[in-house]
């Protein structure tokens, strides 16, 4: 799993800007014998097992992480830029950045009165280029950059930039590697795009797949740490997280439902999940076509969207667990609710 | 009259039966068996979506007559566990947007491994210091308590039980009711009476009638009810703003004087007419009301489904919204029924292959 997430983390993907990555899980799913993996208009990735029947289940997972793209290259040869995806002004000074080519940044800061007053367009990104010119051989407008943070392991726990979602993406090569062949029902794995920016990647797959259940497998925040920003119950380490709900999507109750048997009947811990903020795939699959009863499992991870996410290893096995066992279960009968 | 009394003593009990019924956003399971139940007789077909859509077909004479969907959201505002504390007492967050004001010393149903009754506490003024006494409650200083000891509430409740305000429906003097989860109930109710109308006249046009989900949400019922169900048009019912002192005169909608007919650019300026001219043929009360932008109804779903499907909204003024004592003019609702049974039956193919002629 180290080695994995450690590959997975390092490649470049913004949303987007996706190339990167989508040719390494390409690579992996190669190396795991899956040679039938399909590239959709907008860069997803997918791969599908068992019999194309009457019930599928879209398991995704998102490959684009947040970035920055360079508005402005002045005269002095700093950069301008905006964010990708929802990042918070006050975690950024001082952070290095790469960009697709391999060139570093740091993001510097003007001087202002109160550091609360810090916004984006007092902060700009320093390739060491003495002059517009300079920096312009190197970057253009429109370039994108990711956190520049390689994955660290310290004891079960995994830090490292871009967890939110490879931490997903792992956790569907690894289901993908143990998948027995024969199922209760086919299965897509969708490693998606441009879910940071709104769910795209997600919105036309899950058009294109028309599946009869959904799955997204993401993140969430913890409420395990010193005077958390977000009070919730979820911690590092006491099992992946049983999505109730967050702001793209209220999880189908006989979803979460099953979800919650499974977990038990198979001793694998979980947590149950009540996100105030934030959104994952699963809010655009349920919403496709004439709707989807979808649910999400998702990995508890601090610091989301700052080069420190940390993951612990043992919610990441447990995940795989409760996934393999899910897909090996039956999902049947008439998903109209039952009343 | 005494068959005038008798229908609108049916309204209200209907009205009283649904919304003294829970079904927070995204679990409106409970809300939809009396829906159901109460539509039935009036309707040739109904049944469920993937997302718990009540769909309910009433078919027309006519089987090249166009196909219309009139909704209203069955889903009400309601609470959802975040944490249990010391001593049992339940933090919680909202589906659905209520103002924490209107909060403190609500009756609640926790639905937990059972329904829990509880009540919503806060610091009384007694104990309130400096800056507490101005201030208005938020959230996250409020609790649920249900009197049971933290082991009971823990073995119990969990974290992601759905809590749904609890209150008697109302009935005050003059033809007004208040009570909870009106909106948009009410709308459901309306529904309801142009089904009862329809079932007495004659109408080309196939009908459907959705008691849509999730529309507290981001009207998410609504995008999936119309993409299933295609239809020519769509008109969404949903309750606006009542009368009532400190409200400026142009945000708000007298009661009692029917329903309220929307325009502006979410609504296709043909169905605003035709629904305008209708009342007027039948002498049907209403009123009119503009909305410069997206609605925030499921009439925003509806249009911006498929290839666009134009799309109308009615609304029943409704005092203090989002409250557990949302206020209507019954009589607001019987005119509403009626005015969109006699629209129905002034719908045929032309008039709908006109809309798309700008």
């Amino acid at each position: 799993m180290k080695e994995l997430l450690t590959r997975l983390t390092a490649a470049f993907g913004p949303a987007g800007r996706e190339e990167g990555i989508r040719a390494l899980l390409q690579r992996e799913l190669e190396n795991l014998g899956e040679s039938g993996a399909v590239v959709d208009d907008l860069g997803n990735l997918i791969v599908s097992r068992g019999e194309p029947a009457d019930r599928r289940i879209l398991v995704a997972a998102h490959m684009d992480g947040i970035g920055f793209m360079i508005t402005c290259i002045e005269e002095n040869g700093f950069l301008r830029f905006t964010p990708i995806g929802g990042i918070q002004v006050h975690s950024l000074p001082g952070t290095r950045l790469r960009f697709r080519g391999g060139i570093t940044g740091v993001i510097g800061q003007e001087k202002i009165k109160e550091q609360k007053d810090l916004e984006f367009s007092r902060l700009y990104i320093d390739i060491g280029a003495a002059s517009g010119k300079e920096a312009e051989q190197q970057v253009q407008i429109g370039d994108t950059a990711v956190f520049n943070a390689p994955l660290a392991a310290e004891g079960d726990r995994f830090i490292a930039g871009a967890l939110d979602d490879r931490a997903g993406c792992a956790l569907l090569l690894e289901t993908l590697k143990r998948l027995p062949s024969t199922l209760p029902q086919a299965v897509s794995f969708v490693f998606t795009v441009q879910e940071e920016v709104g769910l795209r990647g997600a919105q036309a797959v899950s058009y294109r797949i028309n599946p009869q259940f959904g799955l997204a497998v993401d993140v969430t925040r913890t409420g395990d740490t010193p005077e958390p920003q977000f009070k919730t119950p979820v911690s590092l380490g006491k099992g992946p997280a049983i999505k109730i709900k967050d702001n793209s999507v209220i999880c189908h109750p006989r979803v979460t439902a099953l979800m919650r048997r499974v977990a038990e009947e198979k001793n694998i811990p979980y947590q149950i999940e009540v996100l105030e903020q934030g959104g994952t795939d699963a809010g655009a699959i349920h919403l496709s076509r004439t709707g989807v009863p979808t649910g999400a499992l998702s990995i508890p991870c601090r610091y989301i969207h700052t080069p420190g996410e940390m993951v612990d290893r043992t919610d990441m096995e447990n995940g795989v667990s409760l996934l393999l066992a899910l897909l090996q279960t039956e999902w049947n009968g008439s998903w109209g609710r039952s009343w | 009259m005494l068959s005038e009394n008798g229908a609108k003593m049916e309204l209200e009990d209907f009205l009283k039966e649904i919304t003294e019924s829970d079904g927070v956003a995204g679990f409106e399971e409970n809300v939809s068996g009396p829906i159901a139940r109460a539509f039935a007789p009036y309707v040739d077909e109904t049944r469920r979506d993937n997302l718990g859509n009540l769909i309910f077909y009433k078919k027309g004479k006519n089987a090249a007559a166009p196909r219309v969907m009139f909704c209203a959201h069955m889903d009400e505002i309601g609470l959802i566990v975040t944490g249990i504390e010391e001593r049992g007492f339940l933090r919680f967050s909202t589906l659905g947007g209520f103002d924490a004001r209107t909060l403190p010393g609500q009756e609640v149903t926790v639905y937990g491994k059972e329904k829990y009754p509880g009540v919503i506490g806060h610091l009384p003024p007694h104990l309130c210091k400096g800056e507490q006494k101005k201030k208005a409650p938020e959230i996250k200083d409020l609790f649920i308590d249900t009197g049971l000891p933290e082991d009971v509430v823990r073995a119990g409740i969990d974290v992601g039980a759905v809590v749904a305000l609890r209150r008697n429906f109302v009935t005050l003097r003059h033809r007004c009711r208040a009570g909870k989860a009106f909106d948009d109930r009410a709308g459901v109710a309306l529904l309801w009476q142009c089904a009862r109308e329809l079932s007495r006249m004659d109408h080309a046009a196939d009908v459907f009638l959705v008691a849509t989900v999730q529309e507290e949400v981001g009207t998410r019922g609504a995008v999936v009810s119309t993409f299933g169900l295609a239809p020519d048009l769509g008109v969404a019912v949903d309750v606006c703003h009542g009368d009532f002192p400190g409200a400026a005169e142009h945000e708000v909608s007298p009661l009692g004087k029917g329903p309220v007919i929307t325009s502006g650019p979410n609504i296709h300026p043909c169905l605003f007419e035709r629904l305008r001219a209708v009342a007027a043929d039948y002498h049907l009360p209403c009123e009119l009301d503009v909305s410069p932008g997206p609605t925030g109804t499921d009439a925003r779903a509806i249009q911006v489904s498929r290839e666009g499907i134009p799309a109308a909204l009615l609304s029943v003024p409704l005092r203090y919204m989002h409250t557990s004592v949302e206020l209507l003019d019954l009589d607001d609702l019987k005119t509403g029924g009626r005015l969109l049974a006699f629209f129905t039956t002034s719908l045929d193919r032309a008039f709908v292959e006109g809309l798309a002629c700008f």
